[in-house]
């Protein structure tokens, strides 16, 4: 039986001004009918460009060598672009990752559908088209169709208009589906709702689906094979089930350590070291060998070859090669004792039964309750604080709606919910960028919401509280050097740097957040996003705060950097003492961080308490909402389906 | 329902109230600075008999042409003259104003208005091909045409092409509308036309073609005409049916504005090919101190800067709501 | 052989590699075209300010003998229809051109950043109203604008009109300057400065002036060239600098007479010297805009 899909030593390259970007090396796979393929891979491995290159719709300056990319049989690498057209649509069609702007923001979603009916069938009756373009937004599952089509995309919401694009997506009856992140630019409920959709239509359709995305978890959930992409090139394919059960690339090990879910019983998260490498040159031998402890002096000089596990599951690693020496994999053992965790739990519909059986969770939270139990002062008391936005003369919008909560020195406190919940508004409030009326935010007692007493206690409170934002790119201003804004806010005040010189500071702050000194003399936009936010976060750190505000700090980061970059704020907390308010809307990040939640919905904070109390025994019903929507990190679903089926 | 023709009526009536609101504003301005500058008004009247003109002369041809009373006075009288359609004499060519503007308008309408609809046409069309072609031999050779263009003073390529056309070929009259004592002859008018038609549409032309060029290029870079493309439209029609559809109104609204520019920017053109246009005639009125000349002339392209800017800020905000 | 299969972990990586790679990037950086076209405006103004030295000629002198004459070995680029030396005009007229284009810019510089700033850092009702303004000033012909303003200041000299042309081209350069503060202001970066105590000042001097003067540079440069171009129309037309004041618009305003002696080179030779200059000045400008979004698009 031939593949449906068939990619042959594919390669995509960039040119650009300072020389080629290898984007894809060399990466063959295939692809059956009604079968689903996760491509898994941190930001800038090459895993989109490919969908692109098979597609054809990578810009100009991408270049694409192949030897054949099959579909069904026929070679469409060498097609003309005209050919592809008539292709694209009907074989194949994509969704984007972000339904924002991958819809035309002058056209009605219903032309926009429409428009993608009519290319395959010009001729169509302006009834069969209207009626067609009703039945693909039920399709996906969009009610009062007729009144939705005629909207613009902005009028709808982000869930929304990715429907619409499924839609169009599915407008032609594609025989293979490109999903490129789908969900990652939506909110955790909605994220579940659209992956379910798209996998219960990937059902019903038979499509082939080749599914992209940076979250194991989201693969997990989703895939029926799973290929890992590293530097261009995947590094290891297989089952579903041997990729989680049994996988043998250290960079999946890496990858699968890094996950909160995989650190139970465990202080720090797993990191993999250093950064992906440049793709300009890429490095000699295995390009992940600097980032894999074991790495073989082969690595340094060959690139390894996929060696082969069994029919299904190849890996490109020389620990497979038979002169290697054999090497236990580091996270076999964890995901079989969470897969049979969740077995567990499967049969009872009840969270309480299931949760509290971790001892290991159990004695790490006892563990922190007692370090901040010494310490029980109150740092911060948020009391009723309601912010309202004036939308226009008439109407307000209420983003933060009778608030309160209470952080306590040493701890840290996380705050969920989704985007528009008015997070970051509270964020703000207790920054003082917005002046809430009627509201009293205590500071270690002093209310700063009062002018005068703000005024008076200025200084105190805009050295000891520091703020920490989501995108490191733009909370850093791209024309300092590092060092210059590490040291900004000892210039606001004109302080004496403690280390001598300004310069002396700034290194001492990098190292404390583990930077190298060579970034020193740097602008933000040479520094990779992990690199710019630990510059955020020396930034914050410089006047010694006593509380520090994140808001979203890592939701923009790669999951292995995220994992350092909460493993640096637990250290921040443990070993130095700093309280922490941190906002995220990732609950495994929250569940492994953070000693109580809140959890904020509508501008509300609808439910306050522990974070092992929230997390095994939601009450509110939103909470519990968004508890069974979160793609968990634990591929339980897929685990379970797998283990039926074997 | 009610409401929003209420709406309509409201968002009309603040329209005209600043439209008028700006043209008194403008009247006022211009008339007290005219006033205010130095010179003498009796030269642009009397010539160079007004420097030998005794005391009691002076005051007398002042009295007679109303300059005598304070400013505010005569602001006031000049306005309600013009409100009753009365605009005053032009002091050079002693005859009402509107008279002499009506004899000229028509030719600058006619060189600014085809420049104008030439200018638009053309730099939809030559944008929309570079874009197509971006990075090719055509889009670099038109761009680099277009930078050089840019650098080269009006006034000197019209110099070039009459010193090229006109002087050494004779191809094409260098000056004038028409051939003296022939006015009337389409042909004649025509071939008159051409050079100052030429400086007009090639000065403002790659400006307008090159933003074309680059927005279009930056919405083809948007995200949503990777999902076009996906659905299977051709190139082609992702230019036209999602690209050039929201480029469209930018470049309505930005012509809107170029109006007063286009057609008001003659003067140097019609110096150089002495056209008897308007932009002769307001260099003319400003230097001599020909008030009334100078009033009239202001306020229509006063109404034309305005309208023009409504337009585009009308464009805009359909395109908003 | 066996020991190419021994663990050896995580090996820093040779830096060599990056190093090279830095410093190609920064030779290519440099356009051919641009780097001709900076040595060119580099010899025009060395030429101009240090005319004294090599031009023997008075650039005043009439010359009645040798009027309207061809460009031969005595006179370079020949003489005009009075007499004048065009080589010794060109130099001396472009130390004037030169002088106004940049005073010019300066004044109107100062008015855009003053003025954007002001609007940028206004309330909203204050800045529609500065920046609606703004946007009919700029839509008004400019030239009829600085026409009238100079017929009414009477006759020219070079302050006047620089001080014209000044107050006539702060526009386009005031609105980006405001977009750019606006823009700035919401940024993170401006909000954790605040945070962190930083008044008014601090954010204005540490993070908005360096952030709209590198965007606002291709303008400045753009508005030099666009000084020099009213500048040379206006003495052209006879309303700029009289024909005793040598620029080189004021050497093109002879050509109604040249044109009828068919003498090429009293408008070729001036008008070429001015166009190149332009030319410099557009490719310096585009340079400096290029550089600009380059960084943004980096982020």
């Amino acid at each position: 039986m031939t593949a449906l899909l068939d990619v042959n030593h594919l390669s995509v390259s960039f040119d650009t001004p300072q020389g080629e970007i290898q984007a894809v090396r060399d990466v063959s796979f295939s692809l059956q009918a009604g079968e689903v393929l996760a491509v898994v891979g941190e930001s800038g491995c090459g895993k989109s460009a490919l969908c692109k290159a098979i597609m054809r719709l990578l810009p100009a300056s991408g270049r694409i060598r192949s030897e054949g990319i099959y579909v069904n049989g026929t070679d469409i690498g060498g097609m003309k672009e005209r050919e592809m057209c008539r292709l694209r649509g009907k074989l194949f069609s994509m969704v984007f990752q972000d339904p924002m702007t991958s819809l035309n923001p002058a056209m009605t979603v219903g032309a926009q559908i429409a428009e993608a009916v009519r290319v395959h069938d010009p001729k169509i009756a302006r009834q069969a088209l209207h009626d067609r373009v009703a039945e693909l937004m039920r399709l996906v599952e969009i009610d009062r169709v007729q009144e939705r089509m005629k909207l613009y995309p902005q009028h709808l919401s982000g869930g929304m208009r990715q429907r619409c694009v499924m839609a169009i997506a599915l407008a032609g009856n594609p025989a293979i589906l490109f999903a490129d992140e789908p969900t990652t630019a939506l909110d955790v409920t909605i994220q579940a709702q659209i992956l379910d959709l798209l996998r219960s239509l990937q059902r019903t359709l038979g499509m082939g689906t080749v599914f992209v995305t940076h979250d194991l978890g989201v693969a997990a959930r989703a895939a029926d094979r799973v290929a890992v992409m590293y530097a261009g090139k995947i590094v290891e394919i297989g089952t579903c089930e041997e990729i989680f059960r049994d996988p043998k690339h250290p960079y999946t090990w890496g990858l699968m350590r890094s996950l909160p879910a995989f650190a139970r019983g465990r202080d720090t998260l797993y990191t993999i070291p250093g950064m992906p490498p440049a793709l300009l040159h890429p490095p000699k031998g295995d390009a992940f060998a600097c980032r894999n402890p074991w790495a073989l002096a082969i690595d340094y000089e060959e690139e390894p070859p996929l060696f082969r596990v069994s029919d299904t599951h190849y890996a490109a690693t020389w620990l497979l090669d038979e002169r290697a020496p054999k090497i236990a994999s580091p996270v076999a053992g964890v995901a079989d004792g969470i897969s049979d965790n969740c077995l567990v739990g499967e049969g009872t519909s009840d969270r309480k039964d299931d949760r509290p059986k971790e001892p290991d969770r159990e004695s790490v939270c006892a563990g922190t309750a007692q370090v901040s139990a010494g310490k029980q002062e109150i740092l911060l008391d948020v009391q009723h604080l309601t912010y309202v936005f004036p939308l226009n003369k008439k109407t307000v919008f209420k983003a933060v709606d009778d608030v309160s909560f209470q952080i306590k020195r040493g701890e840290i406190f996380g705050l969920i919910g989704e985007s528009g919940s008015g997070k970051s508004t509270v964020a703000r409030c207790i920054m003082n960028l917005y002046r809430p009326n009627g509201a009293k935010i205590l500071y270690k007692g002093i209310d700063t919401c009062d002018p005068a007493l703000f005024r008076r206690h200025r200084k105190m409170l805009q050295t000891m509280r520091q703020i920490i934002f989501q995108d490191s790119g733009s909370s850093l201003n791209q024309r300092m050097k590092v060092w210059d804004i590490i040291t900004e806010p000892l210039q606001i005040w004109h302080i004496t740097p403690p280390r001598g010189s300004m310069r002396a500071e700034a290194a001492f702050q990098m190292h404390y957040v583990g930077l190298d000194a060579s970034c020193l003399n740097r602008y933000p936009t040479e520094l990779s996003g992990g690199q710019r936010q630990r510059v955020a976060i020396a930034r914050a750190l410089s006047m010694e705060p006593e509380l520090l505000v994140a808001d979203e700090p890592v939701a923009s980061l790669d999951v292995s950097i995220q994992a350092q970059i909460v493993n640096l704020f637990r250290h921040l907390q443990k070993e130095h003492g700093f309280s922490f308010l941190f906002i995220a809307h990732d609950l495994a990040m929250v569940e492994f961080l953070c000693d109580r939640v809140g959890v904020m919905y509508q501008g509300k904070l609808v439910e306050e308490g522990a974070t092992k109390e929230v997390f095994s025994n939601p009450k509110h019903p939103y909470t519990r909402a968004l508890l069974d929507a979160s793609v968990r990190p634990v591929p339980m679903p897929v685990f379970r389906e797998c283990l039926y089926r074997s | 329902m009610a409401g929003s023709r209420w709406d309509k009526i409201w968002y009309v009536g603040k329209k005209l109230l600043t439209f008028f609101g700006s043209i008194l504003v403008l009247s006022v301005m211009v008339f007290s600075i005219s006033r205010l500058a130095p010179g003498d008004p009796l030269v642009s009247y009397y010539g160079d008999r007004a420097e030998k003109m005794s005391q009691g002369e002076r005051a007398w041809a002042e009295e007679k042409l109303g300059l005598h009373e304070p400013i505010p006075v005569q602001y006031v009288r000049w306005l309600a003259g013009a409100l009753q359609g009365d605009f005053g004499i032009s002091y050079k060519y002693k005859r009402p104003v509107v008279n002499v503007i009506g004899e000229r308008v028509g030719n600058t309408l006619l060189l600014g208005g085809i420049g104008f609809v030439l200018i638009f046409c053309l730099a939809l069309l030559l944008g929309i091909w570079c874009a197509c072609r971006e990075g090719r031999l055509f889009d670099s050779v038109i761009c680099k045409i277009g930078t050089i263009s840019s650098c080269i003073p009006e006034f000197w390529l019209s110099l070039l092409l009459v010193l090229l056309f006109s002087v050494n070929l004779k191809w094409l009259p260098g000056s004038g509308a028409y051939t003296v004592g022939q006015a009337g002859g389409w042909v004649d008018r025509a071939r008159h036309l051409i050079l100052p038609l030429a400086v007009v549409v090639l000065g403002h032309l790659w400006y307008y073609a090159y933003l074309i060029r680059n927005r279009i290029l930056a919405e083809m870079r948007a995200d949503y005409v990777l999902l076009a493309k996906a659905k299977g439209l051709t190139r082609r029609r992702v230019l036209f049916r999602h690209c050039l559809r929201n480029v469209m109104p930018a470049y309505l609204s930005i012509m809107a504005i170029s109006v007063p520019h286009i057609l008001g920017g003659t003067y140097v053109i019609e110096t150089v090919f002495s056209y008897p246009g308007l932009g002769t005639l307001t260099y003319e009125s400003a230097r001599y101190h020909d008030y009334n000349l100078l009033m009239l002339l202001c306020i229509l392209t006063g109404i034309l800067v305005i309208l023009g800017n409504q337009a585009a800020q009308a464009i805009t905000e359909k395109r908003i709501g | 052989m066996e020991n190419r299969f021994a663990i050896v972990g995580i090996c820093p990586l040779p830096e060599e590699q990056r190093e090279r790679q830095y410093r190609w990037q920064r030779v290519k950086g440099v356009r051919p075209f641009f780097a001709g076209t900076v040595l060119m405006l580099v010899l025009i103004v060395m030429g101009c300010l240090l005319c004294d030295l090599f031009v023997t000629k008075d650039p005043g002198y009439l010359d009645l003998h040798n009027y309207g004459a061809p460009p031969d070995r005595e006179f370079l680029f020949g003489t005009d229809t009075m007499g004048r030396d065009i080589f010794a005009m060109i130099w001396y007229g472009g130390r004037t051109s030169l002088t106004i284009g940049i005073a010019a810019t300066m004044i109107s510089t100062v008015l855009a950043v003053v003025l954007g700033a002001l609007s940028g850092c206004a309330p909203s009702r204050a800045d529609k109203l500065l920046m609606r303004m703004t946007d009919i000033l700029l839509s008004v012909p400019a030239l009829s604008a600085v026409i009238l303003i100079q017929a009414v200041l009477g006759e020219a000299d070079v302050l006047s009109i620089s001080f014209v042309l000044g107050i006539t081209g702060w526009m386009s350069i005031a609105k980006v300057v405001r977009s750019e503060v606006r823009q700035i202001r919401e940024c993170e970066y401006v909000i954790a400065s605040r945070c962190m105590g930083g008044g008014f000042f601090h954010v204005l001097w540490k993070h908005l002036t360096p952030g709209f003067l590198s965007s606002i540079m291709f303008m400045v440069v753009m508005n030099i060239r666009n000084a020099i171009v009213a500048e040379s129309t206006l003495s052209f037309m006879g309303i700029g600098l009289p024909a005793e004041v040598v620029t080189w618009g004021s050497m093109l305003s002879l050509a109604e007479d040249a044109m009828l002696a068919n003498a090429w080179w009293i408008i070729l030779i001036p008008g070429a010297f001015l166009v190149v200059t332009l030319l410099c000045f557009t490719s310096l400008g585009n340079h400096l805009r290029r550089n600009v979004s380059r960084g943004e698009s980096n982020l």
